[in-house]
């Protein structure tokens, strides 16, 4: 007798199993919608990096960051644009950047440090980038930062 | 510890003690088992975020939190086809000795070299610091550990070669 129905996760089918939908709020925005948001972040924080303000770059792209399934292009513009935010500030300017930000904004700048880090194709250049701004935002905002960035099913 | 791995091990440090808050908690799946969630990966509710700190691209570690256990995984750095094998030697050379170390893994996760589990049971009869500075001493000194066999290693091949290349 074929023994393959053994391996059918019979656990899958309760009916009161919890789905991936039902972890958090879903995103109310469309994802063609995201996407255009992110791209006029992209632009509006080049202009602010000329102007060399770097807390306003970093606002305009923690606020609003796109987050859940479909927006993977979204996703990718805004890890691209912070990494040059990142790359463009001074070592020495790090702290008070950090300080100067919102509670909210240092959990999504802490999300997007890790997942920077865990992209390795690109974090190879500025991995020692990633992980000097880590060290100051946990000092400034706490290891409850991180807990936040692990709890949140929301992931950037 | 030399500066350039401060940041690195600094960054695993914070990010495996805000991942060591454990709580006891008992499979949802079966009654009167309780296992590490992180290994069973039976319900999405209980895992958390999995998080990875890279120092490059052939040195990181991958941490999964869940609620009464955590999986941390360690990518050895290895330059060399010598310091492929040594560290291969030298990992398994501890994992066969898993139940010694407590918090060690019989096997590394796929895409990593050595990995640890720590368990709600394992933060309640330790202290949580010293698990942590564990885990940080054992990265500081395998890289170490390794680069001085490789040494020790080219020395031993050197004076094989000159004895027996040598002219009676």
């Amino acid at each position: 007798m074929d023994g393959a129905f053994r391996k059918i996760d019979i656990d899958a089918f309760d009916e009161d199993i919890i789905q991936e939908s039902e972890l958090y709020e879903a995103d109310p925005r469309d994802p063609a919608q995201v996407l255009e948001e992110a791209r006029a972040r992209q632009s509006s924080v080049r202009g602010f990096l000329s102007k060399n303000d770097v807390v306003g770059a970093l606002t305009t792209v923690l606020e609003n960051a796109p987050y859940g399934p479909n927006v993977e292009d979204a996703k990718t513009i805004s890890l691209q644009t912070l990494l040059s935010i990142l790359n463009n500030t001074k070592s020495t300017e790090i702290s008070n950047v950090v300080k100067s930000l919102s509670m909210d904004c240092q959990d999504t700048l802490m999300k997007y440090l890790y997942k920077g880090m865990a992209m390795s194709a690109w974090a190879d250049s500025n991995a020692s980038v990633l992980l000097s701004w880590h060290e100051k935002l946990t000092e400034i905002a706490g290891t409850g930062c991180i807990v936040r960035t692990m709890t949140d099913r929301r992931t950037v | 510890m030399s500066n350039v791995l401060r940041p690195y091990l600094g960054a695993v440090r914070s990010t495996l003690t805000a991942a060591l808050t454990l709580e006891n908690f008992s499979s949802q799946v079966v009654e009167r088992h309780n296992k590490p969630e992180v290994e069973a990966a039976g319900s999405k509710e209980v895992l958390l975020n999995p998080l990875i700190i890279s120092r490059n691209e052939n040195e990181r570690v991958l941490i999964e939190p869940s609620i009464n256990s955590i999986r941390l995984s360690i990518k050895i750095k290895q330059a060399d086809e010598i310091e492929r094998i040594l560290c291969h030697k030298f990992t398994r050379f501890m994992m066969q000795r898993a139940e010694s170390f407590i918090v060690l893994r019989r096997k590394p996760v796929p895409g990593y070299d050595i990995s640890f589990l720590i368990t709600n049971t394992h933060s309640e009869t330790m202290l949580k610091h010293k698990i942590v500075d564990f885990i940080i001493q054992f990265m500081e000194e395998v890289d170490r550990e390794i680069s001085e066999m490789k040494l020790s290693l080219n020395a031993r091949a050197r004076i094989v070669a000159e004895s027996y290349l040598l002219a009676v």
